[in-house]
């Protein structure tokens, strides 16, 4: 194996790569693609909360101290309005206070708070804006609950700073980006194979080694420089750089390993997109639990990609640094390692069969 | 014969249960051209993989240039030159961009594509995609990419296989230039007129055995007979032939009859082709 005999195969794959029209234009349109989802998406977090109001003959400043706390009141014209507004979806919850409702709190008479909810907010919601509202009665009658309320964060107090949600998407772009490139590598692999080429290639002076190491070397490469121009272009950089890209780099030795087991049992492109997809859905299931907070169980961390989704997200919207994130580098280099080991060992036995 | 350049001393591979090469020994002097015939599944292929390091023999040892294929085979394969059976080229890229490719793997240096292109009458056409050539132009080329490292040992696999007139001789040309300049050639064919304008010598593979190995017209005086064919006008005006065996007794009396008697049109000598040969062998044809 020598260097002259790396580059005449790396230079023969990515004319055979960029000779593949339905890879090339998915690899280009995927770049744009992100970048541009994530430009789309609100860099902050709304954290007010929408009220649809109608409530004749109330004083002005009634409710400033829920306007001060971030609900934005939304008056209707009338009755019929906010529920048209609810019923529309465009507003989830709506308020309906009587003309005599601030008279009547004053005096200490019995009045009624009619709250209006859309059809898809989850009961969940519903039971805590009726309790709410109680409270909200309490505390402006003057008479407080007898009871003492203490509230706790728990983890890092992101209140004003909460995460958009295209900073949670960056750990999914990454994982896709890399993962469709094992369906480009895998399907290289495969043409070779099914056409003989591998064959002639291999009663050369190439040895086997030499040609994992330029399919390694070329499927790293493709999958890690694309992954970091889409972390480059959304800003994914600009904390923790070499962190970042030393993640993406482990990921890209993940997905070649994975490429090369794909390989070493497509039979043609068809199959390599079958298993591809499927690869690409599993391992994509740890960025999926990232953007949906909650969701993430134990079992996510049975899969290689969950080290490097918590590892890039809790660099980028963690704080976290090498220290923090040693752990996920030790075992995202196992998952690689393993994945590389067991894709050459069975890749191999095709390539001499 | 010269040095061998091939020796296979009980060369065997079985899949499985299969025995698809059964202890074949042979020789191949250096310079040589020697036919390799069989039908399919005979185990030409088997055999072919094994000679050239595709394949670990079961048992028994080939020797390449005085090095053992099992354990030298990087060596080895650095002076040799295969062209394949089934088209294996890199389709989407040139002929001269293949050419190139496996000139930079075989360490050539100063490699130029154009002539060897020219040589294999592809001259012009490099930079062409070989997805746009035809059967045999991408014969052609394969041929001119087993040439790439002027092997010591060409393999070629059927190498004329369906192609049309004009491509079947430049290939055949190819090959006895190779020879010209001391190349050893194992060829592995169907073609049993090519096999006996080329080779030197001929071997019979049928089931994983080799069954004869000679030249071909040794084959022909062991196994083929003799005869003079006649055409000549009959009784009735209508042109009848008749055969007469040379090496009979009477074979002299028989043509002073023939001449005397009749009224003869044409005479041809007619001998035993390697096919005749390979099916009063094998009992069976070469398809």
């Amino acid at each position: 194996m020598n260097g002259q005999m790396i580059g005449a195969l790396l230079r023969k794959d990515l004319v055979l790569f960029f000779s593949n029209r339905f890879f090339a234009l998915v690899t280009v349109l995927a770049l744009v693609f992100y970048a541009v989802i994530y430009y789309a998406m609100p860099g902050t977090v709304d954290e007010t909360l929408e009220m649809a109001i109608y409530a004749p003959n109330l004083p002005p400043g009634f409710f400033s101290e829920l306007e001060e706390g971030g609900v934005q009141l939304i008056p209707m014209a009338d009755a019929a309005a906010l529920r048209q507004a609810i019923q529309s979806g465009e507003q989830q919850l709506g308020v309906l206070l009587s003309p005599t409702f601030a008279q009547n709190l004053h005096l200490g008479q019995p009045e009624t708070i009619h709250l209006y909810f859309a059809p898809d907010l989850p009961d969940e919601f519903k039971e805590l804006y009726t309790l709410f509202f109680r409270e909200i009665s309490f505390m402006l009658t003057g008479r407080p609950l007898n009871v003492t309320v203490e509230s706790e964060i728990l983890g890092v107090d992101r209140g004003g700073e909460q995460i958009p949600y295209r900073d949670r998407m960056l750990p999914l772009f990454a994982v896709l980006i890399l993962m469709i490139e094992t369906m480009g590598l895998a399907s290289l692999i495969t043409n070779e194979v099914t056409s003989g080429t591998i064959t002639a290639l291999l009663v050369t002076p190439l040895r086997v080694e030499g040609l994992f190491a330029a399919k390694g070397i070329f499927g790293v490469t493709l999958a890690f420089s694309q992954a970091a121009f889409v972390m480059g272009v959304t800003g994914g950089l600009n904390e923790q750089p070499i962190l970042i890209l030393f993640l993406l780099l482990l990921g890209s030795l993940l997905v070649t390993g994975i490429a090369f087991l794909i390989a070493s049992v497509a039979k043609d492109m068809m199959s390599v997109m079958g298993w591809g997809m499927l690869a690409v859905l599993v391992m994509s299931l740890p960025a999926f639990m990232v953007l949906i907070p909650g969701v993430a169980t134990q079992w996510a961390k049975i899969l290689p990609s969950y080290y490097l989704v918590d590892g890039v997200y809790q660099v980028l919207n963690g704080g976290w640094g090498w220290g923090e994130v040693g752990q996920h580098l030790l075992l995202l280099t196992g998952f690689a390692a393993a994945f590389l080991g067991l894709g050459v060992l069975i890749l191999r036995r095709r390539f001499q069969g | 014969m010269s040095q061998p350049a091939i020796v296979s001393e009980n060369l065997t591979y079985h899949y499985g249960d299969l025995v698809a090469v059964d202890h074949i020994s042979f020789e191949v002097g250096e310079g040589e051209i020697l036919g390799f015939l069989g039908p399919n599944g005979a185990g030409k292929s088997t055999a072919v993989k094994m000679l050239t390091g595709q394949l670990l023999p079961k048992e028994g040892r080939a020797t390449l240039l005085g090095q053992d294929i099992a354990h030298h085979a990087k060596q080895i394969q650095a002076q040799i030159g295969v062209c394949f059976e089934l088209t294996n080229l890199y389709e989407p890229m040139t002929a001269a961009e293949n050419l190139n490719l496996f000139a930079r793997l075989f360490g050539v240096r100063n490699f130029n594509a154009d002539a060897l292109l020219e040589r294999v009458g592809l001259g012009g056409k490099g930079k062409v995609r070989v997805e746009t050539y035809s059967k045999g132009m991408k014969q052609r080329l394969m041929v001119a990419r087993a040439l790439i490292n002027r092997p010591r040992i060409l393999f070629l696999d059927e190498p004329t296989d369906g192609l049309d007139p004009v491509s079947s001789e430049t290939i055949r040309n190819i090959i006895k230039e190779a020879q010209t300049n001391g190349t050893t050639v194992f060829l592995t064919t169907h073609d049993m007129v090519e096999a006996d304008k080329l080779s030197n010598r001929v071997a019979f593979i049928n089931k994983g055995k080799i069954v004869a190995l000679d030249t071909p017209y040794a084959l022909k005086q062991q196994y083929g007979k003799r005869a003079l064919k006649a055409e000549l006008v009959g009784a009735n005006g209508q042109l009848e032939s008749r055969e007469i065996v040379m090496d009979a007794p009477d074979t002299a009396a028989q043509i002073s009859r023939l001449f005397a008697e009749e009224k003869v049109v044409t005479v041809h000598s007619e001998e035993a082709t390697l096919e005749d040969i390979f099916i009063q062998i094998t009992g069976r044809g070469l398809v």
